[in-house]
């Protein structure tokens, strides 16, 4: 009897050991079974892509929840976001890659991905996508003569002075186009009681923006060649006694009392803030942040001028921003693929250039009336020629450590030619690592 | 017998195993890599030898994150122990309110890091709250920017970690302070010991077992310490409170993980180095005793 029950009990466990592997075996192969055929639900279950994106970027058009309910509506394929602390991005991201535990979408700037995330390696060639016959500038989606990335603008990202024009106009101010002019500037600004400069150098990428534009313009007007030059060892940092004067500008407006008193402590996401209470004039930033203020309150005006860090100065153009990029491993090739090609569709990305007012890459989507500040810089600067392609389009390495001696300058550690030297020793070393010639 | 002698053998083997696949096996692979250019744009491994350690020791930032390493190590153990020693000998006696006291010192222990320093990054700004209760009871002319002046953050995120595991620590003499027979007091009372030799000559040598312990694990977490400084500074201001634990982070970050590996067998083989002989060392204190 005791033999029986035992062969009973075992019987029995061994029908419901079977049965849930069973469960657990199509389970696990609904998905990936969707995934192969590149149906959306078709077998029953529903797809979700896992899209990666810096936190700095959660307010990126492509990921507007409005925008990703219509997808899901459309398609039955959810969007789930998976939103990554901002300095540790590409860290995260190089990590997942490594380990094939690859998000379907990533959000990154084709210019750093060419550098920190192995683009030829890990990124599917997009050139074959029905979207690209209708692009009007492919180069700037482009690496080695492919289409790596998505975005529907081809705008670049300015960078400069992002300035309160209301407050110049209450105090009779003008566009600075020398240091002294905007040293005095800031002057005025203070006498006002308002902060002239907000530095958010807790973010150390920040402590970048003024370098960045200014070490670009003095290589534009004085030695075309100079990023070549560094980039094969025919140059160092060090060679070049004005990048330590640039440097030392950026400081002296700190220095001066014209910034923020707790400039390491304060982070970039206080700046759309600080611009609404109207408490600072002034930042050293990109024309993404206009539009982050003016979403929040369309009657603030912000412009944006030349880091004055010589006469005239040209607009810092940085490489385009914030496209997708689909990883070659990504689980859900064919619904990634889809994603983009829903947003590239005429009435989606039309909609996305209207809300941005982008320059439309599309042969069949119209550009919009551009916002005033947008239109100021294409009149001031974009038309007359008087924009250069900022130092970090130029560099091959992770830019990092040049960030952390930047705010090191700012913590009392180092002195500009320290920075510069560091950052040298540093560079070379990056670029040794990568196998470049010269190193 | 000889069966039954081996039957307690067998039970270590199952989680020998998990520890042996889940431990010995990856960090024998993290040795191989430390001898290898990997990285994430090579598309194949070569092996260097020892270049990625003299290429870490050459590396100013490293130097100043090992000095930052140790300055963390032997404040928090000092801290830590001296603190919960103290604080375990207090909430040892009959006190009304000593149990709710010992929730409230351990307390902060079982909080996440990345909560205390939500907590504390806002204090400890230059208009933060601790610099405004200093300048209320007068010492004002010690308000600091406590995470972004170079020379004192390692010191303020050895405070915070201080402050957060103090409460641990106390937790484990108390344990060892109630396993003190009452009699070696008792006799003491009676003989006329004063307050300091009852502590140096009873309660100090019978909790040497739980100050070993305490030691051991204080001085490991120390060495090891990455959360504490990559929530509060991130190793910053640029490097200033740099560690070897975001050193480590940096290496992967560049996408140099043949030298993130070295770095990791390099701290691996310090902690080892320095904890075993302390531990033989106090072990034989304590037999002594």
């Amino acid at each position: 009897m005791n033999h029986k029950m035992k062969k009973a009990a075992t019987g029995v466990i061994a029908s419901l050991l079977a049965l849930s592997l069973a469960a657990c075996g199509s389970n696990s192969n609904s998905p990936a079974g969707t995934a192969t055929n590149g149906g959306s639900g078709s077998s029953g279950g529903k797809v979700t892509l896992e899209l990666a994106i810096s936190k700095s970027s959660q307010d990126s058009a492509f990921v507007a929840q409005d925008l990703l309910d219509a997808f899901e509506k459309e398609t039955n394929i959810k969007v789930n976001l998976q939103l990554l602390p901002a300095e540790q991005t590409a860290t995260v991201l190089q990590t997942k890659l490594a380990v094939d535990e690859t998000p379907d979408i990533i959000q990154y700037n084709l210019a750093s991905a060419v550098t920190d995330l192995n683009l030829e390696r890990n990124f599917e060639i997009l050139d074959s996508e029905p979207w690209v016959d209708r692009l009007l500038n492919k180069d700037v989606l482009s690496a080695n003569d492919h289409v790596y990335s998505f975005h529907v603008s081809q705008d670049t990202g300015m960078q400069g002075v992002v300035y309160n024009k209301d407050m110049f106009k209450e105090l009779n101010l003008s566009i600075p186009t020398t240091f002294e002019e905007f040293l005095a500037v800031c002057e005025a600004i203070k006498a006002s009681g308002v902060t002239p400069v907000f530095m958010p150098f807790k973010d150390n990428w920040a402590a970048n923006i003024w370098p960045a534009a200014a070490f670009a313009d003095y290589a534009a007007k004085n030695d075309p060649t100079l990023f070549d030059d560094l980039n094969s060892n025919k140059k160092k940092w060090t060679d070049i006694p004005e990048f330590a004067t640039l440097l030392d500008q950026q400081y002296q407006v700190f220095k001066k009392g014209y910034t923020n008193a707790d400039i390491l402590s304060d982070s970039y996401d206080m700046a759309v803030g600080k611009f609404l209470d109207k408490e600072v004039a002034m930042m050293f930033m990109g024309d993404w942040l206009i539009e982050n203020v003016a979403e929040k309150d369309p009657n603030i005006h912000l412009g944006l001028f030349a880091i004055p860090s010589s006469k005239d100065a040209s607009l810092g153009a940085s490489p385009l921003g914030g496209q997708l990029f689909i990883p070659k491993k990504a689980k859900h090739m064919a619904e990634a693929k889809k994603f983009l090609e829903f947003i590239a569709s005429k009435e989606q990305a039309q909609k996305i250039v209207d809300a941005q007012g982008y320059v439309s890459n599309f042969n069949d989507v119209t550009t919009p009336k551009l916002p005033d500040y947008k239109q100021e810089i294409v009149d001031n600067y974009i038309t007359p020629k008087k924009t250069v392609l900022t130092m970090d389009a130029h560099m091959l390495v992770d830019r990092s450590e040049l960030y952390r001696n930047l705010q090191d300058e700012f913590a009392g550690g180092k002195t500009p030619e320290e920075v510069l030297s560091a950052w040298n020793d540093k560079f070379a070393q990056l670029m040794k690592d990568k196998g470049v010639a010269g190193f | 017998m000889k069966t039954k002698s081996l039957y307690p053998y067998y039970l270590i083997w199952p989680a020998l195993l998990v520890y042996c696949v889940f431990f010995v096996l990856p960090a024998l692979i993290g040795l191989f890599y430390s001898f290898t250019d990997w990285r994430l744009d090579r598309e194949t491994l070569k092996f260097i030898g020892w270049d990625n350690f003299k290429q870490i020791f050459s590396d100013k930032t490293l130097i100043l994150a090992l000095k930052n390493t140790f300055i963390f190590a032997i404040v928090t153990v000092i801290g830590k122990n001296v603190l919960g020693i103290a604080l375990a000998i207090g909430l040892n006696m009959r006190l009304k309110s000593k149990n709710l006291l010992r929730a409230i010192f351990y307390s902060p222990s079982i909080l996440s890091v990345l909560v205390i320093s939500i907590v504390f990054t806002p204090m400890l700004r230059t208009d933060g709250t601790i610099n405004k209760f200093l300048e209320a009871i007068g010492l004002g002319v010690f308000g600091q920017s406590w995470l972004t002046n170079p020379s004192i953050v390692i010191w303020t995120v050895a405070l915070v970690s201080i402050w957060q595991h103090t409460g641990f620590q106390m937790a484990i003499y108390l344990a060892g302070l109630q396993s003190i027979s009452k009699e070696y007091y008792e006799a003491a009372t009676i003989d006329g010991a004063g307050v300091w030799s009852t502590f140096s000559k009873i309660t100090l040598p019978l909790l040497l077992p739980a100050i070993n312990i305490n030691l051991m694990l204080t001085l490991i977490g120390g060495l090891k310490v990455f959360s504490e400084v990559f929530v509060l500074t991130g190793g910053g201001p640029g490097n200033a409170s740099q560690v070897v634990g975001t050193i480590i982070l940096r290496a992967f970050g560049e996408g140099n993980w043949g030298m993130g590996t070295a770095i990791n067998t390099l701290l691996f083989a310090a902690v080892t180095v320095i904890s075993i002989p302390l531990l033989i060392f106090m072990r034989r204190k304590e037999v002594a005793e």
